[in-house]
């Protein structure tokens, strides 16, 4: 299927990015007018992959986020990217409740969200070079 | 985010207005441990009717004051999430949490 718009950004990991991010993928698929409940799904998935590329990616330093939103006739693809820490074990990772900083209260829902509000979830990582989560969500 | 506190005989009601994300979650977190600590309460009530929006960073954020709660031998409740906040809470099995 042939895209029908595009954008991409990218962001310094602060925490305060995490809403910007959500409402920016959020109003871009807003063009094509999907349900407010398909809107809160998108919101809520995109503020796990960002949250996650900040705290996870990043814990120590301060690295660049990009977001890339494909629009396609009938779904939305969004592609979260870090250049940061990793996943050594991405099946693991992946496990509900799993979380590798519960100190931090972290629930180690993240990527169940992400699973079940969107319609597919594909995570590619290696340690020391980042992680790319690429998500689709049908909009009509 | 917004917070304001209210009591309620030995139940402490934190009224809170805006979003829950990691980002805002630290402070709340803050606000509502000292004024626990402050006030003779040991159970909490959030009150979510203003909540315009939460993530995973929320579920944390609940989970860890409803441990605080324990601590004392008390308890958390969430009152009037709006149904896409529902839904997290459900997907984490703590929707009994609703009052
Ligand atoms: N971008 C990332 N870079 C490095 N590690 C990551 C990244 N995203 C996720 N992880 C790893 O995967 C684990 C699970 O992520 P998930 O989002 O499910 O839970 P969490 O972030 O720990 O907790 P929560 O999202 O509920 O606050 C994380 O604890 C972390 O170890
Ligand atoms: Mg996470």
């Amino acid at each position: 299927m042939k895209p029908i718009n595009k954008m991409k950004i990218e962001f310094w990991s602060i925490s305060a990015n995490e809403s910007f991010a959500r409402v920016v993928a959020a109003s871009f698929a807003a063009q094509l007018n999907p349900s407010i409940n398909i809107l809160a799904d998108i919101r809520t998935a995109v503020s796990e992959a960002v949250t996650n590329a900040i705290l996870h990616g990043y814990p120590d330093e301060q690295g660049i986020v990009q977001m890339e939103c494909t629009l396609y006739p009938e779904h939305i693809e969004i592609v979260i990217q870090d250049f940061g820490k990793g996943i050594d074990d991405i099946e693991k990772a992946r496990i509900p409740l799993y979380t590798s900083r519960p100190e931090l209260e972290r629930s180690g829902m993240g990527f169940t969200v992400m699973e079940t509000f969107m319609d597919s979830l594909e995570v590619q990582s290696e340690p020391n070079k980042g992680t790319k989560v690429i998500m689709t969500k049908r909009l009509i | 985010m917004d917070i304001r506190f209210g009591k309620e005989g030995n139940t402490l009601i934190v009224y809170l207005d805006g979003e829950i994300d990691h980002h805002t979650s630290m402070m709340i977190r803050e606000r509502i441990d000292s004024r626990f600590l402050m006030e003779p309460v040991k159970n909490i009530l959030l009150d979510f009717s203003k909540v315009t929006f939460m993530d995973s960073a929320g579920i944390g954020l609940i989970l860890g004051r409803k441990s605080k709660a324990a601590s004392v031998g008390g308890d958390l409740k969430i009152r009037n999430p709006r149904p896409e906040i529902r839904k997290i809470l459900k997907l984490s099995k703590i929707d009994s949490m609703i009052v």
